[in-house]
C-alpha cells in the first residue's frame, strides 16, 4: 500500500474577484489540511471565475501575485493546484494551472484546446498552450502527476502523453456547465455528466492511471456548473464522487500501486509510436 | 393524450433533475445574486404561470412569493379557477394572493388614446398593463418579476414586447411548452392546467395553437430539430411527416420575430459600444 491523500476542492468562484476567490481558496486549503491531504486541487480558472469575458484582460495582472501568495498557507510536503489567468512574456493571456508548494509556484501548464463554440469563447481571450512547453510531469515524494485542463480531456493525446511521460495521476481541472436535461442511461445524471464519465473512464482505462476530475459547482453568470467531481481508478471505476450542483470538499485516499497492478493486465505497454507519425502528418 | 405521447418523444426530460436545477437556480438568482427579498408572479391558470408559481414557492418560500391574478373580460372563468387550484396545491400564502381585474384600466387607455384599436392592440395594452402592475408590486416588496414565457413562445416571438416579455428572469425559457407540460405532470399539478389548449386570453376565444397554425408538440419537435440539432428543413419534414412548406413557415416566423428577443438596436459609432463589443459578464462586481 502506497497511500496518497488528495482533496478535490469543488468550489464556486466569484467572477473577476481574485481577492474573494483567494480567500475562499485559503479556507478550503485549511479544511483539506485538517483532513491531512497531501494534494489539494481546485477547478479550472478557480482564482478568477470561468465566464470572465472581457474581465479576463482586466484581472490578469492580479493573478500572479494571488497564486504566489497561496504558499503562505501551504505546509511542508503539501501541494496545491489552482487555476488562473497567466500573462506570458508577449503580453498574451493563457488559461493556466499552477502547482504551488511552500516555495511558491513550482511550475504551471496552459490549456492546449481552447473551446470556441456554443457558450465558449476562449480563443477570443487566450493563447493556447504549447505541448513542447506545457506537457509537464510534476513529482512529489509519493507520486508523479500531470495536469489537463477541461477541453484537453476531450482529446486523446494530452493525457496519453502525460501518462507515457510517467504521470500516475492526472488532475483534470474543469468548468463544465449543466447541459442536456433529457433522460440519460445513468440514473439522475444530465447528458453532459454522462459524457464526462465516459471520457474520464476511457482515459483511466486506456492509460491505467488515476483520473481526478475537479469541476466547479453552482452558479456563475448565466451558467450553472454541475460539480460532480470524481476519482476514476486505473481500472476505470469511479471510486469517489462529490455532490452535484454544490460546493464540496472530497478527500480520497489513492493507492498508487494500483497503477502498476492495472498495467499487468493491459496493453498500455504496446505503444505504437508510428501511429503518432501518421497523426502528425494529418 | 398529450402527456403520454410526450413521454415517448425525444423531447422528454429528466423531470426530477430539471426540477431540482430550476429550483436551485431561481433561489440563487433572486436571493444570492440579485439580493432581493421576494418574487412576483402574474398567474393566469395556464401551465407556464402555474409551474412558475409552484417553483417560486419551492425556491423562495410561500412567505416571500406574491401572486397576482389580473383578469380581463376575455379571461375565461375556468382559468381563474385553475389559478386558484394551483396556488392551493402549491401552498401559496393566502395573504400574498390578490385578484385585480384590469378592464377599467384598459378602458381608460382606450379612452385617452382616442383611436380605434383592433383586438391585437388592445391585447398588447392588457399585457403591458399587467407588466406595469407586476413591476409596481416588485418595487413594493423588493422583489423580481418572474416571467412565465417558455422556449416555444420565445422562439416563435409569441409574446408581447414589453408586456409579458417585460420581466426580470425567465425560469422556463429553455424548456419547450411540451417539456413544461411534462414537468407540470411530474409535479402533480391539476391535470386540466397542462392538458387544456394554451391561450394568452387577450381576446375572447383566442387559441395559441390556432394562431401559430400548429399544435405545440409538433411545433416543439420542429424547433428542436431545426435549432437545437441543426437539421435540414427538408429532413425535418420527412422525419415529422409534414410538408416542407409548413417547416419553412415556422422557421420564417422565428426569423421575423428576432427583434423581440434582442435589446433595441444601437447604431454603433465607437470602438466599444453596448452589444457585441461590450462583453462583460452579466454578473459583474
Amino acid at each position: 500500500m502506497n497511500p496518497l491523500r488528495i482533496a478535490l476542492a469543488q468550489s464556486t468562484s466569484k467572477i473577476g474577484s481574485v481577492n474573494d476567490n483567494l480567500r475562499s481558496h485559503k479556507e478550503a486549503i485549511k479544511k483539506a489540511q485538517d483532513r491531512l491531504s497531501n494534494i489539494v486541487c481546485f477547478p479550472e480558472l478557480s482564482l478568477t471565475g470561468y465566464l470572465l469575458k472581457d474581465l479576463a484582460f482586466e484581472i490578469a495582472p492580479a493573478c500572479r501575485e494571488a497564486v504566489e501568495s497561496l504558499k503562505q498557507v501551504i505546509t511542508s510536503g503539501e501541494v496545491v493546484i489552482a487555476g488562473y489567468v497567466k500573462t506570458d512574456n508577449l503580453g498574451h493571456f493563457r488559461n493556466s494551472a499552477a502547482v504551488i508548494d511552500t516555495q511558491g509556484i513550482r511550475g504551471d501548464v496552459s490549456k492546449f484546446y481552447l473551446p470556441t463554440y456554443g457558450l465558449f469563447e476562449e480563443m477570443r481571450y487566450f493563447a493556447p498552450g504549447d505541448p513542447l512547453a506545457d506537457l509537464k510531469v510534476f513529482e512529489t515524494v509519493q507520486i508523479k502527476f500531470g495536469i489537463a485542463i477541461c477541453e484537453d480531456i476531450w482529446h486523446a493525446e494530452p493525457i496519453e502523453a502525460l501518462a507515457r511521460m510517467g504521470a500516475q495521476v492526472i488532475f483534470c481541472l474543469a468548468s463544465s456547465p449543466v447541459r442536456g436535461l433529457q433522460k440519460t442511461q445513468s440514473n439522475g445524471a444530465s447528458l453532459v455528466e454522462d459524457q464526462w464519465c465516459a471520457l474520464l473512464k476511457a482515459h483511466a482505462l486506456m492509460n491505467n492511471i488515476f483520473v481526478v476530475f475537479v469541476n466547479r459547482a453552482g452558479p456563475e453568470d448565466e451558467e450553472y456548473f454541475w460539480g460532480g467531481s470524481m476519482v476514476v481508478s486505473p481500472s476505470g471505476q469511479i471510486v469517489a464522487s462529490a455532490k452535484r450542483f454544490e460546493e464540496d470538499l472530497l478527500v480520497v485516499d489513492l493507492d498508487i500501486d494500483d497503477v502498476g497492478r492495472a498495467r499487468r493486465f493491459s496493453s498500455f505497454r504496446d505503444h505504437k509510436q508510428r501511429l503518432h507519425e501518421v497523426l502528425e502528418r494529418l | 393524450m398529450i402527456i403520454k405521447e410526450l413521454f415517448h418523444s425525444d423531447l422528454s426530460i429528466n423531470a426530477e433533475l430539471v426540477l431540482d436545477y430550476l429550483t436551485r437556480r431561481l433561489r440563487d438568482y433572486v436571493i444570492d445574486k440579485s439580493r432581493r427579498d421576494a418574487v412576483i408572479v402574474g398567474v393566469s391558470g395556464g401551465v407556464d404561470s402555474s409551474l412558475v408559481a409552484y417553483l417560486a414557492i419551492k425556491a423562495i418560500g410561500a412567505e416571500h412569493s406574491y401572486f397576482y391574478m389580473l383578469p380581463s373580460a376575455s379571461t375565461p372563468k375556468e382559468d381563474m379557477e385553475d389559478a386558484y387550484a394551483v396556488l392551493q396545491f402549491s401552498h401559496a400564502n393566502r395573504s400574498n394572493t390578490r385578484i385585480i381585474p384590469i378592464d377599467d384600466i384598459v378602458a381608460a387607455f382606450e379612452d385617452r388614446l382616442s383611436e380605434r384599436l383592433d383586438r391585437v392592440a388592445i391585447g398588447n395594452i392588457k399585457a403591458r398593463v399587467r407588466m406595469t402592475m407586476l413591476h409596481s408590486f416588485a418595487t413594493i416588496h423588493n422583489g423580481l418579476v418572474l416571467g412565465t414565457g417558455d422556449k416555444s413562445e420565445i422562439t416563435m416571438g409569441y409574446f408581447t414586447k414589453f408586456g409579458d416579455g417585460g420581466v426580470d428572469v425567465l425560469p422556463l425559457g429553455d424548456l419547450y411548452k411540451s417539456q413544461v407540460r411534462e414537468l407540470a405532470a411530474f409535479i402533480g399539478l391539476p391535470p386540466r392546467v397542462y392538458t387544456k389548449p394554451p391561450s394568452p386570453a387577450l381576446w375572447e376565444g383566442q387559441s395559441a395553437e390556432d394562431e401559430l397554425g400548429i399544435d405545440y408538440l409538433t411545433l416543439d419537435r420542429i424547433l428542436r430539430r431545426r435549432f437545437d440539432l441543426w437539421h435540414d428543413e427538408r429532413d425535418i419534414a420527412t422525419e415529422i411527416g409534414l410538408d416542407e412548406e409548413t417547416i419553412k413557415r415556422i422557421v420564417g416566423h422565428v426569423k421575423s420575430t428576432q427583434h423581440k428577443r434582442y435589446p433595441p438596436e444601437i447604431f454603433r459609432l465607437s470602438f466599444r459600444s453596448h452589444g457585441s463589443d461590450w462583453r462583460y459578464p452579466r454578473e459583474w462586481g
